[in-house]
């Protein structure tokens, strides 16, 4: 049997009109000021309505305006998988589109999920050097969106450090993630390393609303080669979405456990000393 | 959820597309229309594909993977979809998106205040970590195979 959140439809529009009409309020809000190119440093912040539609949901809440509550807080969060699949459904009909591309782009497509561990090459030694310990794995093993967080409650138990690590990056990513992610990208654009199309890739990382701030920035940087973009961006994040979780237990974690052996007591030490030294 | 309520949050969400791609935009509702109602079409076959299929993946997958279908040399729809769904704008569906997916962290504002500096950094290497690597395999295995 299916779990039901609410009796019945009329019993979930009562429950949740609030948060539809805020949210429609926000998308006239957001789409009235528009898109904003801001020049910064070596790369382009470009402002798009779903940020402050983002900011404005986020200041709408228990914890500063009070508008919605806890429990609509909560309702919020299963709204945003409805919300993203008419997004997904546009980025899979630019792939149907622009199939020669993504055919044509096959291995590059396949080789680079493995690029999604790159997190830990970079993240894990971060992590020791701040001092953190068993939490640097949950931090640092993978994008931690709401599958790996779950995966890592799952794995070590939801009072244990690695947890608390996941918990953490999944609080930091959901809160700066969107807005960071397509500024990233613009400076990694700007940089010129790479082609439009392996940028274009690299946005799909698993987790959807990141995915589509790259996505929309990338477009906005290379609007002729937009339709291409998005579809490698699509296929990329259709891969990760289903690859992901099985990326994390056979690969990243043990990755993670392996380095943490190797680099803890190399740089963990140095950070605990420095510590000691402070004290 | 039920069909029902699928059924409903997709039109809100369909009403939220319109409107995003009216006022930031200029396109009217009824040119928006015929795009609106395929994105919609396409994201229920998804929700429905994932029951019927055994197979537990994301929802998103399947919508993903039916929305190429649909424009692919396959489907004798394929310009009828692809002209349609042109006319709405990249970013109008994700309004909507960031309006939910803000109002569902809200709760954890004094959460990401007491992280500190450590984890937010710490959190910045993790998305460039992921984001860098993979396109560093990408350009180099677009260049070996001769794609780009």
């Amino acid at each position: 049997m299916e779990h039901h959140a609410y009796p019945s439809l009329k019993d979930r529009i009562l429950a949740e009109y609030r948060i539809y009409l805020l949210a429609l309020l926000f998308v006239i809000i957001a789409d009235k000021i528009g898109k904003f190119q801001i020049p910064l440093g070596p790369g382009t912040f470009i402002l798009f309505p779903i940020f402050y539609s983002l900011i404005m949901g986020v200041l709408s809440g228990p914890q500063a305006a009070k508008i919605i509550r806890s429990k609509e807080v909560k309702a919020a969060s299963k709204l945003v998988i409805v919300a993203i699949c008419p997004f997904i459904a546009k980025l899979g009909i630019n792939a149907g589109a622009s199939i020669e591309t993504v055919i044509s782009a096959g291995p590059a497509l396949l080789l680079q999920e493995f690029g999604n561990l790159g997190t830990i090459f970079l993240a894990m030694p971060v992590a020791l050097l701040l001092g953190l310990k068993r939490e640097a794995i949950g931090a640092t093993h993978s994008i931690n969106r709401e599958t790996n967080l779950a995966l890592i409650t799952d794995m070590y138990g939801p009072d244990s450090p690695e947890t608390r690590g996941s918990l953490s990056i999944y609080v930091v990513g959901g809160m700066v993630g969107t807005i960071y992610f397509g500024f990233m990208v613009s400076v990694i654009a700007s940089l010129g390393l790479f082609h439009p199309y392996a940028l274009g890739m690299s946005s799909g990382v698993g987790a959807g609303i990141m995915m589509a701030s790259a996505t929309a920035s990338l477009t906005e940087l290379y609007p002729s080669m937009a339709e291409e973009i998005s579809a490698l961006a699509s296929a990329s994040e259709t891969i990760s979405g289903i690859d992901g979780i099985y990326m994390a237990i056979f690969l990243g974690l043990p990755l993670c456990n392996w380095m943490y052996k190797k680099l803890e007591p190399v740089l963990g030490r140095s950070s605990s000393k420095a510590e000691a030294s402070g004290k | 959820m039920r069909y029902i309520e699928w059924a409903f949050l997709f039109l809100l969400s369909g009403l939220g597309i319109g409107l995003a791609n009216y006022v930031g935009f200029h396109v009217s509702f009824g040119e928006s229309l015929p795009g609106i109602l395929i994105l919609l079409a396409i994201a229920f076959a998804g929700v429905i594909v994932s029951r019927l299929v055994p197979l537990r993946l994301p929802i998103v997958a399947y919508v993903s993977i039916i929305g190429l279908l649909t424009a692919s040399p396959l489907s004798p729809c394929r310009e009828f979809v692809i002209e349609a769904a042109g006319k709405i704008n990249f970013t109008a569906p994700l309004t909507m998106v960031g309006a939910y997916a803000g109002m569902s962290i809200s709760d954890q504002v004094k959460t990401f205040a007491k992280q500190g500096w450590k984890m937010i950094l710490i959190g910045i290497f993790v998305m460039t970590g992921t984001f860098v690597m993979s396109a560093i395999i990408a350009q180099t295995t677009l260049s070996l195979t001769g794609a780009i």
